[in-house]
């Protein structure tokens, strides 16, 4: 149907209006109505519907999981948007009452808030940006026709089938002050002390960096941690995207006499616009849901330094009982999510690519 | 046995921008026992009809008949139709005789046997029996597409529907089955319709052709009559290859004026087009002479531009002014040797000139047949 | 071809030294994937005083080797798998045959106006679960014991004498909440999944299979279903994945001690106030055992699901 249509389009130009028709159609289509053919009920059904039997066909198969998940997805979001404008606090049920935007505008006056928002922007920025980057810098590496690429490959992505509280008792070892392999490889390069001294946070009496508790490198581990779990996922979308280039592109390039710089500068990257664009969206909500990590590390009192948005809420509804202060903190976080993702799937249905 | 008739049967989608109608009030009789080709340029419709037919598209106006009765709200399995697709649509998880068998388990109650035996038959009758438990990967080309053959005389149908089914082969291949499916049909002596841009298969293949254009039916007829009695300039350039020579031309008098020549009408001719003075002449490579001098009229030089040669023939470009870019395309015999930057005369047989009204495109003369001969049999 | 100096990638790729520094990079890339790993595998079978005094990645002295961490933090895990496991394996295997269905039912058979449902299933993929965490407590813990409650005593009433209670605090009941929880968020990425696929298949295949007189249950299950086993792998694989690592669901829903999953009881070994790292990478290495072995057997696969394909 959608090829056909694709096809007449192309063809525009020499297609007809309908506008010229002329009324003996309207004869035509009369007679029709009076068929002589034995019609089964479902045909005659078929026939009678104000929409199409196609929809009708599929239902059965769509309809009740979508249901199902639209009923968890979005009318939970509604719920949870009507809850963010209760008072709704404490143990007991919910009071449907009064209705108002005040949890909203004690969001404003926060400044827990405003620190969790802004640790959340950057980490969405950061951790997106560098691990595009890496991400596509090892997949050109892996697309040099090596051998063993599979192994390389799988070993590369293995961090991302791990769980964020795995990963997060791993790090939490690799940050560790006083054994931990970084301030150990730090030793014995001899940088602890000039590392301390840089880092170091005005008021603090310490030897050993702590990399998780000083508000100095206490986001940037986080990021550098989930760089390390996700830029594995990037490379396999890069890796994708590369695939999907001619060989003639590479070719023609190096007939033209292209360096392999210029080469993937001018002609290969450019190329990966697509995957780069679901890649950062993919990654961008995996920042957003970087919950499980920083809970894991630090559990719900992670500190200013590393509070996000997703941590803040939790901790306000389900340790502090303000259900609805938590529930607007998450809408915040819903809209910086449909920020995200809004235009990327309008481009993408702009594109007839949905 | 059956009839299929296509009454006024048109289709349109809605677009955007309106309406777009892809099939216009396209009426065709396919007799019983007939094989039809539907051709025309992509995006004409052609497979909207077809389509139409096998209950795979709605057919938003006028009817689908098959032996009289109404079809056009039965749904595909229900209408008796077999169809073969572009690209075989055979089920890759299915052994060839689960291919064949699926059609008839899915739309009657024929007991297991019954199914396996006529799968059998049908195995046999296209060479592939010994194929018959392998998967559809595991064969060749030409090899599916047999197996998509069989699928559709499984189902003992009533009418063949094929979308294209040789494009995918290569140029021996699909001269082979061409011939091939012709010998089944008439075996098989199903009505078909048989979808092909291709106006080689359509003229080689077909009792009739139908040539669509923009959803609108230009010609319904034999391939000779397609080829040698075009309705309009569509049908004229569309068919042949290469593709007749077409100039745009004023009748004065008796005399045709162009930008590039002047022809001389018979009073015969010039009585014909009576009342048309925009006309266009057309006349076929083939039908172009070379000359050596000037032996009558509608003799003019011309200058040869480049020469395919094909073996067999010759294609000639040609022009009357070499500082122009008018060119006309003469095919002569492959034994004659002609060179680029030759000067040439060429004539025009009055008998075989086309004439249309340039306005709507109507032939308002074709071409004589006086000159068809019979090959008598040996005795 | 000339090779200008800091043009370090061409030079990579055309002579042999440069081979060679492209393995040392990527044999680099293996460390720095794996250092982490390695050092959680090597410190778990350190005694409290070696993984102090030694080296993280270094492999312990005969002295240091001790196996005790790792019994201590599989005897603290092993209920916590066996939950996860009971609660992961259903909801995968409920997402991906519904994942299936639905998007056969929203690709195959096409009708006017199915990407606005498209659009709503993939929008699904990408909500913060923050924003429903409030409302499915709610949901688990107030609305459906209440509704439950009602209801079986009103229309049960003569047997339960309107005594029943909604055993909210049954430690399978809430790992059933649980699962039943992540079945429905696991449908978007699925019906995503198995979409991208459907599109790939032969539109004349399903229209052959309808001239054939199959119906449309007919084509999913002897057409559609059979064609998608290796989508299915595709699908459980990853789908299996995300659920048993995710924690904040289980977090929420799951506060019967017995009940908890491997990544909560990870997770409150991690947090303990004593922090002995021998068995916080034990444990670490315990919970991540089943991921790790699909994905060590299902690599391939995993990669697949992760990019979408």
């Amino acid at each position: 149907m959608r090829e056909i249509l694709s096809r007449l389009l192309a063809t525009g130009g020499r297609l007809r209006s309908a506008v010229s028709r002329d009324e003996s159609d309207g004869d035509q289509l009369a007679t029709d109505g009076g068929a002589t053919v034995k019609t089964t009920r479902r045909d005659s059904l078929r026939n009678s519907l104000p929409i199409e039997w196609e929809l009708i066909e599929s239902a059965p198969f769509w309809l009740p999981p979508v249901l199902f998940a639209g009923f968890f997805v979005y009318g939970a979001i509604a719920w949870n948007f009507l809850l963010s404008l209760t008072d709704y606090n404490g143990l007991g049920g919910a009071q449907y009452e009064t209705f108002d935007f005040s949890m909203y505008s004690r969001l404003l006056s926060d400044g827990a808030f405003w620190q969790a928002a802004q640790n959340t922007v950057v980490l969405l920025v950061v951790f997106t940006v560098l691990c595009l980057a890496l991400g596509l810098f090892v997949a050109i590496l892996i697309d040099q026709q090596i051998r063993f690429e599979n192994t390389f490959r799988t070993i590369y992505l293995l961090p991302m089938s791990l769980s964020f509280v795995v990963t997060a008792t791993m790090w939490a070892w690799v940050y560790n002050a006083r054994n931990g392999v970084l301030n150990q490889l730090l030793r014995g390069f001899g940088l602890e002390g000039a590392l301390v001294g840089l880092l170091r946070p005005a008021g603090v009496n310490a030897e050993v960096i702590q990399w998780l508790s000083w508000n100095t490198t206490a986001l940037a581990a986080v990021i550098f941690a989930l760089i390390w779990q996700f830029s594995g996922y990037a490379m396999v979308v890069f890796l994708a995207g590369l695939r999907a280039i001619p060989t003639e592109h590479y070719e023609a390039a190096r007939v033209d006499g292209a360096s392999t710089v210029r080469l993937y500068a001018r002609v290969i990257i450019p190329q990966l616009r697509a995957s780069a664009v679901s890649a950062s969206v993919v990654l961008m909500v995996f920042a957003l849901k970087a919950f499980d990590f920083i809970y894991a590390l630090r559990g719900s009192q992670p500190g200013a330094n590393m509070d996000i948005l997703a941590t803040m809420m939790y901790r306000v509804a389900f340790d502090s009982l303000q259900w609805a202060y938590g529930s607007a903190v998450a809408i915040v976080l819903f809209a910086l999510a449909l920020l995200v993702i809004g235009p990327y799937l309008y481009s993408e249905y702009r594109r007839g690519e949905l | 046995m059956a009839q299929l008739t296509l009454d006024k049967v048109t289709k349109t989608f809605q677009d955007d921008d309106g309406e777009i109608i892809a099939v216009d009030e396209v009426s065709i009789d396919i007799e019983d026992g007939e094989f039809l080709c539907v051709v025309g340029p992509s995006g004409c419709g052609k497979s909207t009809t077809l389509r139409m037919i096998a209950g795979l598209e709605d057919i938003t106006r006028g009817e689908i008949r098959l032996d009289g009765q109404i079809i056009n709200d039965q749904p595909p399995a229900r209408r008796n139709v077999a169809m073969v697709f572009q690209s075989y649509a055979l089920y890759p998880h299915m052994t060839v005789r689960e291919n064949m068998a699926f059609g008839l388990e899915e739309s009657t109650d024929m007991p297991d046997d019954e199914i396996n035996e006529r799968v059998e038959k049908a195995c046999k009758d296209m060479g592939i029996f010994e194929l018959i438990d392998r998967k559809p990967g595991e064969l060749s080309g030409g090899q599916q597409q047999r197996v998509a053959l069989g699928r559709a005389i499984v189902r003992d149908p009533e009418v063949f529907l094929m979308d294209e089914p040789l494009a995918n082969l290569d140029a021996k291949l699909k001269a082979e089955m061409r011939t091939e499916l012709q010998e089944l049909q008439q075996d098989l002596d199903v009505s078909t319709v048989y979808v092909t841009h291709d106006q080689t298969e359509a003229m080689t293949m077909s009792d009739r052709i139908a040539i669509l254009n923009d959803g609108v039916l230009q010609q319904c007829a034999t391939p000779l009559e397609c080829y040698h009695e075009p309705n309009n300039l569509f049908v004229a350039g569309f068919i042949g290859e290469p593709s007749m020579n077409f100039f745009p031309m004023t009748l004065d008098g008796s005399t045709l004026t162009g930008e590039w020549f002047e022809y001389e009408l018979s009073d015969e001719t010039v009585a014909a087009v009576e009342g048309t003075t925009d006309i266009t002449l057309g006349i076929r490579p083939e039908d172009i002479e070379l000359v050596q001098s000037d032996t009558g009229p509608n003799v003019f030089d011309s200058t040869v531009h480049v020469v395919e040669p094909r073996g067999n023939e010759n294609t000639a470009h040609l022009q009357f002014d070499e500082s122009m870019d008018d060119q006309f395309i003469a095919t002569v015999g492959g034994m004659k040797q002609l060179n680029a930057g030759q000067r040439v005369k060429v004539r025009f047989p009055e008998n075989a000139i086309h004439l249309f009204d340039t306005a709507s495109g109507q032939a308002i003369r074709n071409r004589t047949l006086d000159e068809i001969e019979t090959v008598e049999s040996v005795v | 071809m000339s090779i200008r100096d800091g043009d370090f990638i061409d030079q990579l790729r055309s002579t042999e030294n440069s081979r060679i520094g492209l393995y040392a990079l990527l044999l680099a890339g293996i460390a720095f994937y794996l250092f982490p790993v390695e050092t959680a595998v090597m410190t778990m079978f350190k005694t409290e005083s070696a993984f102090a005094r030694t080296l993280p990645f270094a492999p312990p002295g005969a002295d240091g080797f001790t196996l005790d961490a790792l019994a201590t933090a599989w005897n603290t895990l092993r209920p916590g798998l066996v939950n996860s496991l009971l609660m992961a394996i259903p909801a995968t295997l409920v997402s991906a045959l519904l994942g299936s269905m639905t998007a056969y039912g929203l690709t195959t058979i096409s009708w006017r106006g199915q990407v606005g449902v498209v659009v709503l299933i993939i929008a699904g993929i990408f909500i913060p679960y923050q924003a429903v965490l409030v409302p499915l407590a709610q949901f688990w813990f107030q609305v459906l014991p209440g509704l439950l409650n009602g209801f079986v005593n009103t229309v049960f009433g003569f047997i339960t004498g309107g005594n029943w209670q909604y055993p909210s605090r049954n430690g399978y009941v809430q790992l059933l909440q649980l699962s039943i929880t992540h079945a429905a968020y696991g449908i978007p990425i699925c019906t995503l999944l198995f979409r991208s696929y459907y599109q790939s298949i032969s539109d004349e295949m399903i229209e052959a299979a309808r001239l054939d007189g199959a119906s449309a249950f007919s084509i999913y299950r002897n057409i559609i279903l059979p064609l998608s086993l290796p989508m299915f792998a595709v699908t459980l694989i990853y789908q299996f994945t995300q659920v048993y690592n995710d924690l904040l669901f289980a977090l929420v829903l799951v506060n019967e001690p017995a009940s908890q999953v491997a990544t909560q009881r990870l997770a409150a070994l991690t947090g303990g106030v004593v922090q002995s790292f021998n068995t916080t990478m034990a444990g670490a290495i315990v919970a991540a055992l089943p991921t790790l072995l699909v994905y060590i057997m299902f690599g391939e696969q995993f990669a697949k699901g992760v990019a979408g394909e």
